[in-house]
């Protein structure tokens, strides 16, 4: 019913006994107590809040057992900045107003700092083909796509 | 939405102790676990209650596709965002990178892989379709030997397979492409890269005169589950790429054949017109890629 898993966490490993039926999400909020990943819609993979980073690539942690993630490294919203210095992308997300209540950003941050990373220039179609994993209920989207292509153009 | 109690987590390396592992259970009582997209929603709201879960991310053998003496296999852990950018796919294979980049979400294309979705067989997929217009065989490996089944024995009725419970997919193999030869394939929802309402992939080989010498169409998001219409196959035989009447007659005849549904997302007729509008766009992109 349970495994020991080492899984680490913005560059800190956690060893820990836990059952396997714990999902990834709640290994990170409740064990390691990162709660910048979010969950919206109960678990059931459409909203994109949760997104992570798991060796690099953005993926759903509520897709996820943790025990599958035993071995691999997670990023989370807090592991963006490094010493205190926001990356560009969560620059232009300030700059261009691309969050109201703020409750889907750490998702869409992930989710897009791995795609500037992949396509350092891309179209508004690009970009919003890009956040389609991802739900805003406040912004409308058209501030976040010019933050990202902000950014985009910034780290490239 | 939380898993039911899993007893045990098993990772495995290789294929046959995948096998193994799964033979330790009762059937139907372990699952194979691939990207997970579809499985881990099936057992959060516990439609699943597996008691192993055989998690097969460390299996290298299954991940990557090859291009060989005998055709083009494709390994069923590749995720669909390793096939959205494999180019060795373009022309007669290209409906793969179609589907593959317009799957899910991002997120979705990084875990999720081609094996998972065809052995889920979901009812709004868009590889099963792509299965059966390309003619890809499926290579099954379990306790009792190997078995290859081409996709049309491979695939049932929504989620239902001929994979058994402890039978592992493999690979996804085509077969050397015929010169000539292009695919295509496109899916129609109500929001942009939504689960497709329907979803139709075409494969076209041209004769030395660029009409048609034979074609392969295959329809998604149908209630019984992803079919070919031999009635839209036949019809394009000898059409051109220009004889855009032809190529609309040869849809209609496959929009009457196919029994389509009436559900919340679009009534039986939106159905037959979405086959084909969407299967003239295919067949048309086809034609460009055989001849390119």
């Amino acid at each position: 019913m349970n495994t020991t898993v080492k899984i680490t966490i913005n560059g800190e490993t956690y060893e820990e006994h836990i059952p396997n039926r714990m999902l990834l999400v709640d290994f990170i909020r409740e064990v390691a107590m990162q709660t910048g990943t979010h969950v919206g819609c109960t678990y059931e993979g459409v909203c994109g809040a949760c997104t992570i980073q798991l060796d690099g690539e953005a993926i759903k942690s509520c897709l996820m057992l943790a025990v599958q993630a035993d071995g691999h490294q997670v990023t989370t919203v807090e592991g963006l900045a490094k010493d205190g210095e926001l990356t560009s992308l969560q620059k232009a997300f300030n700059e261009h107003h691309a969050l109201q209540c703020g409750y889907c950003t750490p998702g869409i941050l992930m989710n897009m700092d791995e795609f500037i990373k992949k396509n350092p220039n891309p179209t508004e179609e690009e970009i919003r083909h890009g956040l389609v994993g991802n739900l805003c209920r406040c912004t409308g989207y058209a501030h976040i796509v010019a933050a990202v292509k902000d950014a985009a153009g910034k780290s490239a | 939405m939380y898993p039911a109690a899993i007893e045990k987590y098993v990772r495995p390396e290789t294929v046959a102790e995948a096998i193994g592992a799964i033979g330790c259970f009762a059937a139907g009582e372990a699952i194979f676990l691939a990207g997970g997209q579809s499985v881990m929603q099936a057992v959060k709201t516990r439609l699943l209650r597996p008691r192993c879960v055989v998690d097969l991310q460390s299996v290298k053998e299954l991940k990557g596709v090859s291009v060989g003496v005998s055709g083009v296999t494709i390994g069923s852990m590749t995720p669909y965002a390793a096939l959205a950018q494999e180019t060795s796919l373009d022309g007669a294979y290209q409906a793969v990178r179609d589907a593959a980049a317009r799957v899910g979400d991002r997120q979705v294309r990084n875990r999720g892989t081609i094996g998972g979705s065809i052995c889920w067989n979901y009812v709004a997929a868009c590889m099963p379709a792509v299965a059966l217009s390309l003619g890809m065989e499926m290579a099954l490996k379990g306790k009792g030997g190997a078995r290859n089944l081409p996709a049309h024995e491979f695939l049932g009725s929504p989620l239902e397979t001929a994979r058994e419970d402890e039978e592992i997919l493999v690979s996804l193999n085509l077969p050397t492409a015929l010169a000539n030869t292009g695919s295509a394939y496109k899916k129609w929802g109500l929001v942009t890269d939504a689960l497709p309402v329907v979803g139709v992939c075409a494969s076209i080989t041209t004769d030395g005169s660029g009409n048609c010498a034979s074609a392969r169409i295959a329809v998604g998001g149908l209630g019984e589950g992803p079919r070919r219409s031999s009635a839209a196959e036949s019809a394009l035989v000898n059409v051109s790429v220009d004889d855009l009447d032809g190529i609309a007659r040869a849809l209609q005849v496959g929009s009457d054949e196919i029994e389509t549904q009436s559900d919340m997302w679009a009534d039986s007729d939106y159905r037959k017109q979405l086959i084909r509008s969407l299967g003239a766009e295919v067949v048309a992109t086809a034609f460009a890629r055989a001849a390119s």
